[in-house]
């Protein structure tokens, strides 16, 4: 690449990173503790989509919550981290992700407790 | 058998708490009732929202929970706007609410509120008891979230009947967090050191890379490996508000803090770069100006700790999630096995004396004269609590601290009223430390009430407040994109503060510009600084400054960093 020149365009990386909206659905395993279907939603609401599907279900021994919602693939990746930062979310997953997307391991990575050592999670993990 | 109120007690105990801040009332009055014999120090604020920013000052300087305690209904809800600054800081605290009995719950009875509802969106985790049994579990739980991952605020709301009732109690329990799948592939991803090798050759690739530092580089423990590491790339640094303190600021890669008002070097050096590094910061819009022209030549490498900060504000080329502690090591091992790029030269550019001075105007003005005499004479170690505002922001730049945790403000939230209860908080944890707060004289008077609380414990708090009788940051974006329209941001009515503090017992008193026009300043002035500074008692100094005074650079909203303006431009 000539000196100088920048690695990319922004302007037009952040317009292809937005893309257009599409409508998804979004599955996400979670324990029925106090608030954390509320705060799954509010992943949402704060961010003012609109929840035209909401569904909640006893899913195995846990629950599971199906949402349509019109996001673009930014939204999509903000999502998937915010719904894993909640503490009693198990899995996310959605249907007509962009290619790959879903696999991104960063989405899916929730990240081990600090005050957790690594041993200690790993026994967590396996548990 | 114990009341819920003991076990309460008996479980905080068992968490390491040796200090809570609070204001009692009617549905929390169960729990202070059992205060006396427990082990639990109770620091009683002039104001709730005092209490819990005392309890912010106390966990951001130690990295321990901070605890703060109210009553249920405007107890709870003026705790609300403290719990929102310590989810945008990543302070780990935990609040305990009473609430009125349970029967009562969702009748609108006397002083009750949905806190549990009023801060589901503030908190990491919270929990509403329904049961004398749940509470052992909910305050173990509650304090491994507030302290885990990325730290954060919890509420634990406890019905009044709930810490009267009684039960066997066999101690505290320990919360186990439960597994879940995407653990397992975080664990094993994390183990997965592939990363430091995607970053190691984006560095051979690289000319001209930078570092940004975060406040997750204190927040980790990982000082040590991230000065280490620091050292060894020997590339362009700068940190953000709450990154400053993580690099020796004599170090000589070093340039200050970065964005809306960081210095001119790190802002242009951040533009020019292709390959920036950060290390445990959110990339918020004070930090990134206009986010699409943001870095605009730059791959960027996240390391941190939270992933639902990653690509928030543009994708990233590697993003390392994990802690700093584990992650860096990693990476330095791996770059130990190559050898980088030369990169002199672009550190001789960025570094250069031309671009390190700050605004020659801003050097002239009393204000930052002052700020620097009075940095200059503090003790080590000492700690300063700057508020919110022009004040803040010209502590942020002149303070030159080498201790991680030696500069404390409210950031993300920007709560104004912030300081004098976190320096409450600060000297009561570190009761041998010069505690140097700094205040507007619009935030001083949002906690003003807290000088009770600094008087009632002989607290030998240093307070400063920057008296330009404006709301001084919105009246200098008044001046330069609203065409000085100051529209309610006049304070020129404000009280003597001298007289104030001495109706609390506080001595106090007055300094003006004056004594900031020679240089270096007269011995007399050096000499009432440094009585100041080191008196044992709390003291209160004002300082008289120019109404029109403003902080430069500065990164108008929406703007680039490139577009930094360094002086004031007149206006349209």
């Amino acid at each position: 690449m000539p000196a100088g020149q920048p690695a990319r365009t922004p302007e037009l990386q952040e317009r292809r990173y937005r893309g257009a909206k599409q409508m998804q659905s979004f599955y996400i395993r979670y324990r029925n503790t106090q608030g954390t279907l509320m705060r799954i939603l509010n992943a949402a609401s704060r961010r003012a989509l609109d929840l035209p599907v909401v569904q909640a279900e006893p899913a195995e021994h846990d629950h599971q919550v199906t949402l349509a919602l019109d996001v673009n693939q930014k939204q999509v990746g903000q999502l998937y981290r915010e719904w894993y930062a909640i503490a009693d979310v198990i899995q996310v997953s959605s249907d007509q992700v962009s290619s790959g997307a879903a696999h991104t391991a960063e989405w899916t990575a929730a990240h081990p407790p600090a005050g957790v050592t690594m041993e200690e999670s790993r026994a967590a993990a396996r548990a | 058998m114990h009341k819920g109120a003991d076990i309460v007690l008996q479980c905080l105990r068992a968490e390491g708490v040796e200090l809570v801040f609070g204001y009692p009332g009617g549905a929390i009055m169960p729990l202070y009732d059992a205060l006396e014999g427990s082990g639990v120090r109770h620091i009683l604020t002039r104001h709730e929202q005092g209490a819990v920013f005392a309890a912010e000052g106390y966990a951001r300087v130690t990295g321990q929970v901070g605890v703060a305690m109210a009553t249920s209904g405007p107890g709870a809800t003026n705790l609300v706007t403290g719990i929102a600054d310590a989810k945008m800081d990543s302070v780990p605290l935990v609040c305990i609410t009473g609430q009125v009995r349970s029967a009562l719950i969702g009748t609108d009875a006397f002083q009750e509120t949905d806190v549990f509802g009023v801060t589901l969106s503030l908190t990491k985790w919270s929990r509403l008891v329904r049961t004398i049994d749940e509470i052992p579990e909910a305050i173990a739980e509650g304090f491994y979230w507030a302290r885990s991952g990325r730290p954060g605020p919890v509420v634990i709301d406890i019905p009044t009947d709930m810490l009267k009732a009684k039960k066997e109690f066999s101690g505290p329990v320990k919360f186990t967090p439960h597994a879940r799948p995407a653990d397992a592939k975080a664990d094993g991803g994390f183990t997965d050191t592939s990363f430091t090798t995607k970053i190691a050759a984006l560095l051979q690739q690289a000319s001209k890379p930078v570092a940004l530092v975060g406040a997750g580089a204190k927040l980790s423990g990982a000082i040590p490996e991230l000065r280490r590491l620091l050292d060894h790339l020997n590339i362009p640094t700068f940190a953000t508000v709450h990154g400053l303190g993580a690099v020796p600021p004599e170090s000589p890669y070093y340039l200050g803090m970065v964005g809306m008002h960081g210095t001119r070097a790190a802002n242009t050096a951040l533009n020019e770069s292709d390959l920036l590094m950060v290390f445990g910061a959110r990339l918020d819009d004070r930090v990134t100006g206009e986010p699409t022209r943001f870095a605009p030549h730059a791959k960027i490498v996240h390391f941190e700790i939270d992933p639902a900060q990653l690509d928030r504000v543009r994708p990233c080329e590697v993003s390392v999630i994990g802690n700093l502690a584990d992650t860096i090591p990693s990476f330095q091992a791996e770059l130990r096995q190559h050898s980088l790029p030369d990169f002199s030269g672009w550190r001789a550019v960025a570094c250069g004396a031309e671009r390190a001075e700050l605004d020659p105007r801003g050097l002239a003005q009393p204000t930052i004269r002052f700020l620097d005499e009075l940095f200059s004479r503090l003790p080590e170690s000492s700690v300063v609590i700057a508020d919110v505002g022009q004040h803040q922001m010209w502590a942020a730049q002149r303070y030159r601290s080498s201790s991680p945790r030696g500069f404390i403000t409210s950031g993300g939230l920007g709560a104004m009223g912030f300081a004098l209860p976190a320096a409450v908080g600060v000297q009561l944890a570190k009761p041998d430390t010069c505690v140097l707060c700094v205040s507007g004289d619009g935030g001083f008077q949002m906690n003003i009430q807290e000088l009770a609380t600094v008087r009632r414990l002989g607290l030998p708090v240093k307070m400063v407040i920057i008296d330009n009788k404006y709301l001084g940051m919105v009246r200098q974006w008044q001046q330069l994109f609203y065409q000085r329209n100051y529209a309610e941001t006049d304070l020129s009515d404000n009280p003597d503060f001298v007289e104030i503090a001495k109706a609390y017992k506080i001595h106090s008193f007055r300094l003006n510009e004056d004594a900031m026009r020679e240089f270096p300043v007269s011995n007399e002035t050096g000499d009432e600084i440094d009585r100041f500074l080191r008196s044992p008692e709390p003291e209160l100094l004002v300082f008289d400054c120019a109404p029109e005074a403003n902080v430069f650079p500065m990164v108008p909203a929406g703007a680039a960093l490139s577009e930094m303006l360094l002086e004031e431009e007149p206006t349209q």
